[in-house]
């Protein structure tokens, strides 16, 4: 049995304007994976193919071992979806959406998700329609979660939330995440959300995947060091280097394979290292999707 | 086929249309009230307020459960239910004609009731029930276009469509002697023409839903 939660194999999805191409993405079981990509990068499509909403024109999709779009039903079984564009029904209480799930889903927690109730601060018998955005997407997330499902999918649950309700839906996702191993797939273009949760990351620019990895390995193999130059000095030639910024003596190398043997090699070619900085996930990604970009205008 | 998937699709369906339904049958009573006991002008009046909340209802009810759930983007709820295309379209369709079959049968009943009671009039029965399908052929034509299209414009092009051939299907058969010969008769009047007319109607819905759930099959998108 494949302990891959979900398989992208080559799969691609054309529109008239955009493009999905190629998408290999593999989630492996308990793993927590941040989907990164500007706003158009291809995440809600990838996603919406993923939970079957949208079929592939290429490629096999794999999601708990069923084959999407074809098993989507059984599939669906197992997933928790909260999407940024998915509305709950306004005219219906929270706890008219918990009655309505329940015996839709046999791993319904009813208890569970009355503890989940009071953990958000949400009322049962309030209206969906009289909720705030903050609230509405914790209902989502509660209604998401209390099917106990395998795989959870956030598809940008935080976007267009005020700072307050961001940090209270996050730091609520993170306690109720501490709780037991999910494999979750949340997908946002800000970074600093997905970190805070993830353990593998996945950057998608125009509708391309362009990198993934586990964080730690991420935050390890790229810096940015700052080097200072003899006069007419060249910039030494190192391994992964993805940007040069600075000026002709200062320049400042960005690189997605370092390692600290570089700073003696730097050194060895004449060239003095003034700091080896560590980059945050924005950074990284900024870096990425402009070397990609280049690469490509080149 | 998942069956208690689909009845809680059609019940939640049902549940937010609850209002609407009530409205409409408060209405048709209202109007069966005036058919049965407002004398000639009130039969006339009554008809036409029951095909007036036969043809609302099917309106509402296809804006509300169809269109308003991309409307209101409660689509991607519902689409991440465990649930395949057969099953949403079949709760769809199944639901919005649940809701619409019992009154247009109330009306047809009551309307075939009210010519088998009148004295001179039995030669209307062909003639009516031919024209009650037709009814629920245009409502299967609004409830398909709404699905595959899920637009208000298409929505309301096919109800438009549906409401100007029930006229013009109305005319015609109205000048088919085999079917208007006796209309003002004491005998029921039914032949192979008035079978032949039926047969098409009901080929005509097969199609229709047919046709909604092949098309449905080859979509590619649900949101």
């Amino acid at each position: 049995m494949s302990d891959l939660s979900v398989q992208f194999e080559g799969v691609s999805k054309k529109y008239p304007h955009f493009a999905l191409e190629n998408i290999d993405l593999e989630l492996p079981a308990g793993s927590i994976m941040g989907f990164i990509g500007a706003n158009g990068a291809g995440k809600s499509t990838t996603i919406r193919i993923l939970m079957g909403l949208v079929h592939q024109d290429a490629g096999s999709v794999r999601v708990l071992g069923h084959s999407m779009p074809d098993d989507q039903a059984a599939a669906k079984l197992d997933i928790g979806f909260v999407s940024e564009d998915m509305r709950l029904y306004g005219a219906a209480t929270l706890a008219w959406h918990m009655d309505f799930l329940r015996p839709i889903y046999p791993r319904w927690d009813q208890k569970y998700a009355e503890e989940l109730a009071r953990r958000f601060d949400l009322k049962p018998q309030q209206k969906i329609k009289g909720l705030s955005h903050g609230q509405r997407v914790k209902a989502a997330l509660l209604l998401a979660l209390a099917r106990r499902p395998r795989l959870l999918v956030l598809d940008e649950p935080t976007t267009g939330l005020d700072p307050v309700a961001r940090m209270e839906v996050l730091g609520e996702l993170m306690a109720v995440l501490a709780d037991e191993d999910r494999t979750i797939l949340f997908s946002s273009h800000n970074t600093l959300d997905v970190e805070q949760i993830s353990d593998q990351i996945t950057f998608i620019d125009r509708g391309r995947i362009i990198d993934s990895d586990n964080k730690e390995a991420f935050l390890d193999r790229w810096r940015r060091l700052r080097l200072v130059l003899p006069p007419d000095g060249a910039v030494p030639r190192l391994p992964g280097v993805v940007e040069v910024a600075g000026s002709s003596r200062l320049p400042v190398l960005t690189t997605n394979r370092f390692e600290p043997a570089m700073v003696s090699a730097c050194n060895d070619l004449g060239a003095t290292v003034q700091a080896v900085d560590t980059m945050t996930l924005e950074e990284i990604f900024v870096a990425n999707v402009h070397s990609r970009r280049e690469r490509l205008t080149a | 086929m998942n069956y208690s998937i689909v009845r809680s699709l059609i019940l939640k369906d049902w549940y937010f249309q609850r209002r609407a339904i009530l409205l409409a049958l408060a209405g048709g009573a209202l109007s069966l009230g005036i058919v049965v006991y407002g004398g000639k002008p009130g039969f006339t009046i009554g008809l036409i307020l029951l095909v007036t909340i036969l043809v609302m209802i099917s309106a509402i009810t296809v804006m509300g459960n169809v269109l308003g759930e991309r409307e209101n983007q409660t689509l991607a709820f519902t689409m991440s239910l465990p649930i395949s295309y057969l099953e949403y379209t079949t709760s769809k369709i199944v639901g919005n004609l649940l809701i619409f079959v019992p009154f247009w049968l109330t009306i047809l009943a009551g309307s075939v009731a009210l010519i088998l009671a009148a004295p001179v009039i039995h030669g209307f029965f062909a003639f009516t029930i031919i024209m009650a399908v037709e009814i629920l052929v245009s409502t299967c034509l609004m409830v398909g276009v709404a699905l595959i299209t899920e637009s208000k414009g298409w929505a309301i092009s096919a109800m438009v469509v549906g409401n100007v051939a029930l006229n013009v299907v109305g005319y015609l058969v109205a000048h088919i002697p085999s079917i208007t010969n006796g209309l003002y008769g004491t005998a029921i009047y039914w032949n192979s023409t008035a079978t032949i007319l039926l047969a098409i109607e009901f080929a005509l819905i097969a199609l229709l839903l047919g046709g909604t759930f092949f098309i449905q099959s080859r979509k590619k998108d649900f949101l």
